[in-house]
């Protein structure tokens, strides 16, 4: 910031369906690219905590949010967000202290900080801003929660604008920041009164607190967003698949979604490929009773071969852009080192991480 | 299982929570009861098990007898605010409704009581023996859950806070309503279907059905000391994945309390054939 001009840090986001091994992914191309090398850090918003699994480090700080350096692996940090503790860093942020501290003993904002998905995926986006802007990083790796959040994730900020700049506020509260006078005289309108036999008026006015508290964030919050936006857009987004059909779903959702938010796919990962060479394969010729398994093995798996070289070849042809290919391991992968080696062993994945930089 | 009024199918994202919806829906309508599938918040997948290319918020037929419907969240409000909450005809309804559709967009309670609400209003209206949801993924489904709860902690008065509280009595009663959680036999499912139970151990939310792991593999009836001496080619690098597999799958389930194991379906099925497969493999995995 300032006078120091910091090199903007390359972001790759790692985004697809649930299952498909995004964490294992972003673990492992953080890794590849951390023998650059280059200041790597791997972030993960997924709530169920597994990067910390799949990189078989006990991330004790999770809850501070506080990358911590990976074992044996270069200058690789990695961290896990914990979204509520990025919800009152946000609101400490952008708040007076006095509004930061009614806001974080409100319980509707509790409610809202535990169960609203977009505020979740938005302090997650703005996590990632911050250490964007650290300058302490080169790369940053982001693996993202599956499925709709995922999409989510990428739509948080501008939900967030219009949470704070929303509709529910101006109803409430009138077109202009009013007082507290100003909402109870709006309170004596026929609809607020019929919400309120509904709702009771403490709750009403609880929300209209809440809500003028949030209110007055919303400058900080909409430029903060709008950086975010920006950010994601100069982002590389790799969206993970594997043959499941479910998988390649999601997968077109986010090539069909993303461009809505001025930013688009930049290559596809499609994880657990089967080799071409089982598909014609046959198993041994004998009678015994072991010969007979390993044949019906051998056929079921050629058929899962061919399915899987069939799905490579569909998604490939529907989404045209380039695809690496992961190669299906019997185990996951355990350490820092063998999750470097599955993306070694990718075919094309070197390219499309090298045309990021 | 099946005797209960209420089953949502939960897991966590892609281990086939729909295409096991779909399937529980058929068993229940091939022993004559009148069943109800609802979509709660994506309805694609149990669209494309079900054949239909869309389910809409009427319910429509399928597979000769079962009923189908997406939860449509508008749509929802508007019901729940006529039959639910019973406001008089009289009342500015339409106002109301766009009041409460920019509340429900805003406030998580209320908007997660509205959409959990209408499988669970349309149990309590009696038109079906047995309504299923094809639910969220199991990490979501927990704020959905906990919603009649905040809302009725929230709420201080009036009939929104009567009937989230109705809500949480039906969930928690295991005559009435289960949870049937779906798991894959792989490291990652496995551990979150782990901290789920835990959740649910904890919170008693809702009674727990059932736990069923999806995608076994079969066994495979060769000695270790075989394949080390298969010479190398597709035949023995497809055992060794495919014991490598099981191996894996086996130390995934190995925590987990598993009722049910549905088979691995290996090759081309359509999505209407692993529902109908996994219906008629039911018995053979209990």
């Amino acid at each position: 910031m300032g006078q120091r001009s910091v090199k903007r840090p390359e972001i790759i986001i790692v985004t697809g369906a649930g299952g498909v091994g995004k964490t294992t992914l972003s673990a492992g191309i953080a890794a590849v690219v951390a023998q650059r090398p280059a200041r790597t850090l791997v972030i993960t918003v997924d709530p169920a905590r597994r990067l910390a699994d799949a990189l078989g480090i006990a991330m004790r700080d999770s809850t501070t949010n506080r990358p911590t350096p990976v074992p044996n692996a270069g200058p690789l940090d990695a961290v896990m967000l914990d979204v509520t503790a990025s919800w009152e860093a946000i609101t400490r942020r952008h708040a007076t202290p006095e509004v930061a501290d009614r806001l974080t003993d409100n319980q509707y904002f509790r409610a809202v900080a535990d169960r609203f998905p977009a505020a979740q995926s938005y302090a997650a986006g703005e996590q990632v801003a911050e250490f964007a802007q650290s300058g302490n990083w080169d790369v940053l790796v982001v693996d993202t929660p599956p499925a709709e959040g995922g999409i989510e994730f990428f739509m948080a900020p501008r939900r967030m604008r219009e949470l704070v700049g929303g509709r529910l506020l101006r109803w409430l509260t009138g077109a202009r920041i009013p007082g507290r006078r100003m909402f109870y005289r709006t309170a004596a309108r026929p609809m607020l009164r019929l919400a309120d036999s509904l709702l009771g008026s403490a709750l009403l006015e609880e929300i209209a607190d809440f809500l003028l508290d949030l209110r007055t964030l919303y400058d900080g919050l909409a430029a903060r967003a709008a950086a975010i936006d920006r950010l994601f857009g100069q982002a590389k987004v790799l969206v993970a698949t594997t043959d499941s059909p479910g998988a390649m779903r999601e997968a077109g959702r986010f090539f069909s979604s993303l461009p809505e938010i001025n930013t688009a796919p930049d290559a596809l990962i499609f994880n657990r490929t089967l080799p071409d060479r089982w598909i014609t394969a046959r198993g041994p010729k004998g009678t015994e009773a072991e010969d007979i398994a390993l044949r019906e093995n051998m056929a079921r798996w050629s058929i899962e071969a061919r399915r899987n070289r069939d799905a490579r070849q569909e998604v490939a042809a529907r989404l045209a852009v380039p695809m690496a290919t992961v190669p299906w391991l019997r185990q996951p992968p355990t350490d820092i080192s063998s999750l470097a080696d599955l993306i070694t062993r990718a075919s094309g994945l070197d390219t499309i991480l090298e045309s990021a930089e | 299982m099946l005797d209960r009024r209420l089953i949502i199918v939960s897991g966590k994202g892609g281990v086939g929570k729909s295409a096991i919806a779909v399937a529980l829906a058929l068993r229940a309508q091939r022993t004559g009861q009148r069943v109800l599938l609802s979509a709660m918040t994506d309805q694609i997948g149990a669209a494309i098990h079900l054949g239909a290319h869309r389910l809409e918020y009427e319910p429509a037929t399928f597979h000769g007898g079962i009923e189908a419907m997406a939860v449509n969240r508008a749509e929802a409000l508007d019901e729940y605010i006529k039959l639910q909450l019973r406001i008089p005809t009289a009342a500015p309804t339409r106002a109301l409704s766009r009041a409460m559709q920019v509340l429900a967009d805003t406030a998580p309670g209320i908007r997660e009581v509205i959409t959990m609400g209408k499988p669970i209003f349309d149990t309590w209206q009696g038109r079906h023996d047995l309504v299923i949801i094809d639910a969220p993924p199991v990490g979501q489904l927990m704020s959905y859950l906990r919603a009649p709860a905040v809302v009725a902690d929230l709420v201080p008065t009036g009939a929104v806070r009567d009937q989230a509280r109705r809500m949480s009595e039906m969930l928690i009663d295991p005559d009435q309503a289960a949870l049937v959680l779906i798991t894959t036999p792989e490291e990652l499912p496995a551990l979150e279907t782990a901290e789920a139970l835990a959740e649910l151990e904890s919170e008693q939310l809702v009674h727990l059905g059932a736990v069923i792991a999806n995608r076994v593999l079969p066994p495979l009836d060769v000695p270790p000391e075989r394949l080390a001496t298969l010479p190398d080619r597709p035949a023995s690098e497809a055992a060794e994945h495919h014991v490598g597999l099981l191996n894996m799958q086996s130390a995934a389930l190995a925590p987990l309390p598993i009722d049910i194991h549905l088979p691995y379906l290996f090759g081309v099925h359509t999505p209407t054939e692993v529902s109908a497969q996994l219906a008629d493999e039911w018995d053979n995995g209990a």
